[in-house]
C-alpha cells in the first residue's frame, strides 16, 4: 500500500508530529524499536506497529488500546532508532491526546495512577508516597494490594504517615493554573 | 574546625528520598561530608512530575522542571540529582527548551519568569567520578571493598537518550564499575545492567515489575554477583522491596542484597553502618558484609 495524506489523516500526524517535536514519516519500519522494547511483550501492539497504524491513519485503534500506557518511557528506543525518530516523545504525545479525550483506552490503571500522582503535587508539592498507594487501593478496587509490604516498610522507616505541605505551594498551584489557562485560550495544546 | 569543603553543590534530592528512599538521602549527605562535598539542599523544591506528568503533559513536566531549575538559582555550584528521573527530566527540560522556541516561550508563560539553562544538572554518580575524580576517590578509601562481587544496574534512565543525559556511553557505560573498581571492588559482567526494571509500574501494574526484575536478578546472580549496586530510588524499590515476592512467584532464592551506590562507596571510606543506613534495606545485607569483612 503507497502512503499518501489521505491514507494518513495527515492533520492528527502533524498533531502529534507538533507535540513530540519528532517525525512519524520518517519511520521505515524496521522494527529495532521493539526488539529493543521491555514492555512490548505487555503490548497489543509493540511500538513499531504504533508507528505504522499512525502511517496508516488508524490512530483509533492506537488511542483505544493498551499499548501507550504500557510504554515504560525507558528511551531505548527513541536512543537506537537509525532515522532518529523520537518514539518516547510519540509516545507522549499520544498518551496525551488519549488523556485529553478523557481516555478511550481501556487501561485504566495507569491513567490512574498518573492522575493521582499529579494532583499530589498540586495538593502537597512532594509527593506523599503513602498516601499515593492507598488512594490507588481504594480508588482502583484492590484494597489488599501490597497489603503484605506494608508493615516491613513502616518498620524500615520507609512509609512515612505524616507529610507536610511545601512552603511555596502557591507557586505551584500557579504553574497548573497558568498552564489551565493557556489552554482555554488556545495558547498551548 | 572542620575542614573546608572542596567543591560545593545545590542539591535536589528528590520526593523519594524523603520517603521511601531515606537511606539514599542519609548515605548522600554522610558520605559527601567525609568526602568535603559541600551539599546545600535547593529551598523549597517540588516534585519533577517524574514519568506520569511527561506521559500525559509535556508543559506540564517542562514547567515543573524549569521551576526547580530557577528554585536551585539561588544556591550557589552546579545541581546535584540523586534519583535518575528527577536528572532525566531536569536534563531533558534543558534539552528540549534549548531546542525548541516555541515550548520555551510558553514555559516562560506558565512560570511567569525567563527560563534558566545555563546551570549544569549532575547525577552523583558524575560527581563522584568525574568532578572529584577516581584518583582522590580512591585516596579517600580506608577499607577496600576487597572480594565483594557487584552487579553494577544502570537502568534507564541515567544514560538514555546520550544525546539528553550526556554521562556515559549509551550501550555499554563504565561509570559504575570505574567508581567501583576505585574502591577496591570487583565487578560482574553481566547482561541486564540496562534493562528496565519496570520503574513506576509498581504501583499501577506491579505485575510488570515483577517479571521484568525477575530476568534483572536472575542475570545477577547467574553471573555471581554477591549483591547488586544502584543510583535510582526506583529502581532500589522493585529490586530491594519486591524481591522477597519475586522470589515467592517464581520459587527460586536470590538473596542479593541491593546497595545504593552511596553505601558501597561509604563503606569504603569507613563509614559506618549507621552512617548509611544499612538497616532499612530490606534484603538483609548484615551477613554478607559480615562474611567479607567489611563491618
Amino acid at each position: 500500500m503507497l502512503l499518501s495524506s489521505e491514507t494518513m489523516d495527515i492533520n492528527f500526524v502533524r498533531k502529534v508530529e507538533t507535540l513530540s517535536g519528532t517525525s512519524v514519516r520518517r519511520c521505515f519500519q524496521c522494527g529495532k524499536c521493539s526488539a529493543g522494547c521491555p514492555m512490548a511483550t505487555f503490548m497489543e501492539h509493540p511500538p513499531n506497529r504504533v508507528v505504522r497504524l499512525l502511517q496508516l491513519g488508524q490512530w483509533q485503534r492506537i488511542l483505544a488500546g493498551r499499548s501507550i500506557w504500557y510504554c515504560a518511557s525507558c528511551e531505548t528506543c527513541t536512543t537506537r532508532c537509525p532515522n532518529k525518530v523520537d518514539l518516547t516523545s510519540i509516545m507522549d504525545a499520544l498518551r496525551k491526546l488519549s488523556w485529553d479525550a478523557e481516555g478511550p483506552s481501556k487501561e485504566s490503571y495507569v491513567q490512574l495512577a498518573n492522575k493521582l500522582f499529579l494532583q499530589n503535587i498540586r495538593t502537597y508539592g512532594r509527593q506523599y508516597e503513602m498516601r499515593l498507594a492507598a488512594v490507588f487501593n481504594v480508588k482502583s478496587g484492590q484494597f489488599l494490594k501490597d497489603l503484605m509490604l506494608g508493615p516491613k516498610l513502616i518498620t524500615k522507616g520507609k512509609l512515612k504517615m505524616f507529610h507536610s505541605k511545601n512552603k511555596n505551594m502557591s507557586e505551584i498551584e500557579k504553574i497548573f493554573s497558568r498552564i489551565e489557562e493557556m489552554r482555554k485560550k488556545g495558547e498551548a495544546l | 574546625m572542620t575542614p573546608k569543603n572542596i567543591m560545593n553543590y545545590a542539591y535536589y534530592p528528590g520526593c523519594s528520598l524523603h520517603a521511601s528512599a531515606g537511606e539514599y538521602d542519609l548515605s548522600t549527605r554522610e558520605l559527601f561530608k567525609a568526602l568535603r562535598i559541600g551539599l546545600t539542599e535547593v529551598p523549597d523544591w517540588f516534585c519533577c512530575g517524574a514519568t506520569p506528568a511527561h506521559n500525559v503533559d509535556e508543559l506540564l513536566s517542562l514547567s515543573l522542571c524549569a521551576k526547580n531549575l530557577e528554585l536551585a538559582e539561588q544556591v550557589e555550584g552546579d545541581l546535584a540529582v540523586a534519583c535518575a528521573a528527577c536528572f532525566s527530566r531536569l536534563k531533558t527540560t534543558q534539552h528540549v527548551l534549548v531546542e525548541s522556541d516555541a515550548k520555551r516561550k510558553q514555559v516562560e508563560k506558565a512560570i511567569d519568569a525567563p527560563v534558566k539553562l545555563d546551570s549544569k544538572v549532575k547525577h552523583l554518580l558524575e560527581i563522584l567520578a568525574r568532578d572529584l575524580g577516581l584518583e582522590r576517590l580512591a585516596a579517600s578509601v580506608k577499607k577496600p571493598l576487597k572480594d565483594l562481587k557487584v552487579a553494577c544496574y544502570y537502568g534507564c534512565l541515567l544514560t538514555r537518550p546520550n544525546d539528553v543525559t550526556n554521562l556515559d556511553c549509551v550501550e555499554a557505560p563504565t561509570i559504575m564499575e570505574d567508581v567501583l573498581k576505585a574502591v577496591g571492588a570487583e565487578t560482574v559482567a553481566w547482561t541486564h545492567r540496562m534493562e528496565c526494571c519496570g520503574a513506576n509500574f509498581t504501583l499501577s501494574r506491579p505485575g510488570v515489575v515483577i517479571q521484568l526484575t525477575n530476568s534483572i536478578l536472575e542475570s545477577a546472580k547467574e553471573a555471581g554477583a554477591d549483591c547488586v549496586m544502584v543510583a535510582c530510588p526506583l529502581c532500589h524499590g522493585n529490586l530491594d522491596i519486591r524481591q522477597k515476592e519475586i522470589e515467592g512467584v517464581y520459587s527460586t532464592e536470590y538473596g542479593l542484597p541491593v546497595f545504593y551506590i552511596t553505601q558501597l562507596v561509604g563503606l569504603a571510606a569507613g563509614l559506618s553502618s549507621d552512617k548509611l543506613g544499612l538497616g532499612a534495606l530490606i534484603v538483609n545485607p548484615m551477613p554478607l558484609l559480615k562474611e567479607k569483612q567489611l563491618l
